[in-house]
């Protein structure tokens, strides 16, 4: 067993294979009492492999492992959003979108526009959690095909759900409308209470955060877009 | 008339959502909205009531003329049929 704290949490997890190696390293911590047990078996990793054959069982221990996290962190008043979190001035911004919409590609102009004072916490399934001083976003060793993740927790600023578009536009997103995105790109249980802990927090992320609708293409312009919305700033 | 069971509705921020749990989540991976006369709806025909005992309900909540309401529920119970959400 390895110890992790994850998302201000300890978890004891079972792996062997190179990518929850490489990408466990920064979490390590020794702590008496663990929160979460990820243990992914052996049998369950095969039979995903089976399942699935062009995931090998590295990738298949990844997905299981994070899988379980994630269906763990709902009772600790958490859940990942499947989605590129840049951070700029120790804020995060989450953008979320189907696979393949470009939310990386976006935030990597975050980097390209603002150097040294963004970086990326996590490229693709970062974890929220939700405390009565804030609602913060973590990097975790769960981040997709990349290994970009920070571990770090920082306040969320926004939350920006993209879409392809030759222009770029950007409108805040009513509450009707977030709750069904986040549906589709948040993680939550099959299970009743795991299902119920998630729209608690959805709620939350409605009444508490800037959520937004962006319409963008790949350019300068696009981050300048989120930028002075959210900012009210005008950089140009 | 009934409801499949293995659906959650929720008040959320001024919102009504239905959302699956349990098994059917395997096949049903969207969301309904409901406005709050459907959340209404929805709730009767959960416990299982029948058309005419809704309607009855519906006229006594609701300040509507009857043929208004009965139509209403109708349209109702044609679109979860048609969405395969009635047993």
């Amino acid at each position: 067993m390895h110890k992790l704290r994850v998302a201000q949490l300890n978890v004891e997890i079972d792996y062997k294979y190179e990518t929850m190696t490489k990408q466990s390293e920064a979490y390590k911590c020794d702590f008496e009492k663990p929160d979460i047990v990820v243990s992914a078996s052996d049998e369950a990793i095969e039979k995903m492999h089976e399942e699935y054959p062009h995931l090998s069982l590295n990738d298949c221990e990844y997905m299981l492992t994070g899988f379980i996290f994630y269906n763990k962190l709902l009772q600790y008043d958490g859940f990942m959003l499947h989605s590129s979190t840049v951070v700029l001035n120790n804020e995060a911004y989450m953008f979320s979108a189907p696979s393949g919409t470009g939310k990386s590609t976006h935030t990597q102009l975050w980097l390209k526009e603002f150097g040294d004072k963004a970086y990326i916490l996590n490229d693709d399934k970062p974890a929220i959690r939700f405390f009565n001083d804030g609602i913060y976003a973590y990097g975790t060793p769960w981040s997709g095909k990349t290994d970009q993740n920070v571990n770090k927790k920082v306040p969320v600023k926004a939350i920006i759900f993209i879409e392809r578009s030759e222009n770029n536009h950007i409108e805040k997103m009513g509450a009707t409308e977030t709750l069904k995105m986040l549906l589709y790109q948040g993680f939550r249980s099959r299970g009743k209470t795991g299902t119920e802990n998630f729209l608690d927090m959805s709620e939350k992320i409605v009444n508490k955060i800037g959520v937004y609708k962006l319409g963008c293409n790949i350019s300068r312009e696009a981050v300048l877009t989120v930028y002075n919305e959210i900012n009210g700033g005008k950089l140009k | 008339m009934k409801i499949k069971s293995g659906y959650l509705l929720r008040e959320v921020a001024g919102s009504f959502v239905v959302v699956p749990v349990g098994e059917e989540t395997l096949d049903f991976s969207g969301v309904i909205t409901l406005n709050e006369s459907g959340a209404q709806l929805w709730k009767k025909l959960e416990k299982g009531m029948s058309k005419d005992d809704v309607v009855k309900e519906m006229l006594s909540e609701y300040d509507a003329p009857e043929d208004v309401i009965r139509k209403d529920v109708d349209e109702f119970i044609e679109k979860l049929t048609g969405a395969d959400l009635l047993e």
